[in-house]
């Protein structure tokens, strides 16, 4: 099996968010970057004031691999794995949705899907983003 | 640099699968060897640092040691060159006249694993992804082989020319656990673990261990061996963020150590003889020979597919096989392959005039040592 995410622990807002279809990161109360995982203090500036804000649920692949080999008995190989980085900033390892692997390029811009495995967990992988109009 | 410092002896157990010996006997075991490769006894070792060996109390109870300064270092690759600029520092420093690094690895008998549940690589582990599959060094670097693909067209060929190199070179070291050449052909046939990698980008997973004996250059030409000088040497980290592969290859730290060891040893890069780069996977030897500046940002591919890498080429590179041919001895099996190289003797796989070899390792932190047959 693969071990789930803790929900009870300093990530516990953004893992209630996923439930709720949204997505919320820390931001320093003091230079304003956003950050994931939790940490007390800011890595730009060392403040500990932060709150957790949600953020636009979108981003752009950064890369990408396949997995051929089978680390965890319940996923099945081959699956993607890409490198995302939201627009806030934050980088997220993630899953692809509707998206094959040669399709896949730097650059491409994803937005989220809130994929809920149990009733406690939601995982945040992404889709094609529908061009703007 | 005012005083030159030199490794004067170099030992190393067998390399493969040594299932009757634990990390510390292998390190005791090169360690013995290293003595006798320069004719000094235990007693001379007043500086030791252990590497991978999980107590330095136990090793020293075990091997009998009282040094003056002793220090213990992580189980990760990037530490080796650490170990040996350390060793430079305390040596130039007065702190220690002979220091001893001891390297102990039992990762094929122990069962280690690197992916999957109790993967601990990067920062504080990959815990928080396991949920979407993603685990392992090696997927690590598949990330960063799929951009460079992508931003600057290498190839899997250019890969498995790096593999393909290195096996060729392994044949001819009797040392090395894996001797049997493969073509290119046989490269793209080998299973992918994590696409675009493949098996035979990844290095071995064996037992062994390796150990190096440094003092200063005055005290080193009385022994046994030529001396072999720590010409330059540099370092630099990218830590911060390195949850994530780093946007640049990691160039910057690589090139800010690279200049460092360059300016110190006081030679450009066409002097150099040969490279040991740290292999844990096929695209860091891309990675380094961009960073430390042999080759224009995103020419490597096209730089490994001309053959500069083979011996009797422009730039022969872990000629022993390197880890992923060789042994994976985490940087210091590549060291000793440099301190070999330079005193000769190597056989079939000697470098000709080989006076100058550099020593990289890429990661979140960055080594760059330049050795030399010459003191200055």
């Amino acid at each position: 099996m693969r071990p789930l995410p803790v929900i009870a622990g300093p990530d516990q807002p953004f893992w209630e968010a996923l439930r709720a279809g949204k997505v919320r990161v820390q931001r320093c109360g003091n230079c304003g970057v956003y950050r994931f995982p939790a940490a007390r203090f800011c890595a730009h500036c060392r403040s500990e004031k932060f709150d957790w804000s949600e953020v636009a649920p979108t981003g752009t692949v950064e890369t990408w691999c396949v997995f051929h080999r089978a680390y965890f008995e319940d996923l099945e190989v081959p699956y993607t794995v890409i490198q995302v980085r939201l627009d806030c900033g934050v980088r997220l390892f993630s899953n692809p949705v509707g998206i094959e692997p040669r399709a896949l390029r730097i650059g491409l811009p994803v937005a989220a899907v809130f994929e809920e495995i149990t009733p406690e967990i939601t995982l945040l992988k992404f889709k094609p983003r529908e061009p703007t109009q | 640099m005012n005083q030159s410092v030199a490794v004067v002896g170099v030992g190393n157990t067998r390399y493969g699968k040594l299932p009757q010996y634990d990390s510390y006997e292998l390190g005791l075991w090169a360690l013995t060897e290293a003595l006798a490769d320069c004719g000094l006894a235990f007693e001379a070792i007043d500086g030791l640092i252990v590497n991978r060996i999980p107590d330095y109390q136990r090793f020293c109870e075990i091997a009998g040691l009282n040094p003056s300064y002793v220090s213990i270092t992580p189980g990760q690759g990037r530490f080796s060159g650490i170990c040996i600029e350390t060793a430079a520092a305390l040596i130039r420093d007065g702190i220690a006249t002979t220091v001893a690094l001891v390297y102990g690895n039992n990762g094929r008998s122990g069962g280690d694993r690197y992916g999957g549940v109790g993967d601990t690589y990067g920062s504080g582990g990959g815990g928080l992804w396991f949920a979407y599959g993603m685990t392992s060094p090696g997927a690590f670097h598949a990330l960063m082989a799929r951009r460079h693909m992508e931003l600057y067209g290498t190839t899997a060929e250019e890969l498995g020319t790096v593999a393909k190199t290195f096996r060729d070179h392994a044949a001819l070291n009797p040392a090395a656990v894996m001797r049997t050449p493969f073509t290119l052909a046989d490269y793209h046939a080998s299973r992918y673990i994590c696409e675009p990698l493949h098996l035979l980008d990844y290095c071995l997973i064996n037992d062994g261990g390796v150990a190096l004996i440094l003092t200063a250059g005055e005290r080193a030409r009385d022994l046994i061996q030529p001396p072999v000088y720590l010409r330059g040497y540099g370092m630099a980290t990218a830590l911060a963020g390195s949850s994530f592969p780093p946007d640049d290859f990691w160039r910057a730290p690589m090139r800010k150590a690279a200049d460092k060891s360059f300016a110190d040893a006081g030679v450009s890069h066409a002097e150099i003889s040969a490279l040991m780069i740290y292999d844990n996977f096929t695209p860091t030897v891309l990675f380094a020979l961009e960073g430390f500046g042999y080759c224009g940002e995103g020419e490597s591919g096209a730089f490994v597919a001309k053959g500069h890498l083979a011996l009797g080429a422009r730039y022969p590179t872990n000629t022993s096989g390197g880890h992923l041919s060789e042994s994976y001895m985490q940087g210091w099996a590549l060291n000793a392959e440099a301190v070999r190289q330079i005193r000769g003797g190597c056989g079939e796989r000697q470098v000709k005039d080989c006076a100058l070899v550099h020593y990289m390792a890429t990661a979140p932190v960055v080594t760059s040592i330049i050795y030399g047959k010459d003191p200055a």
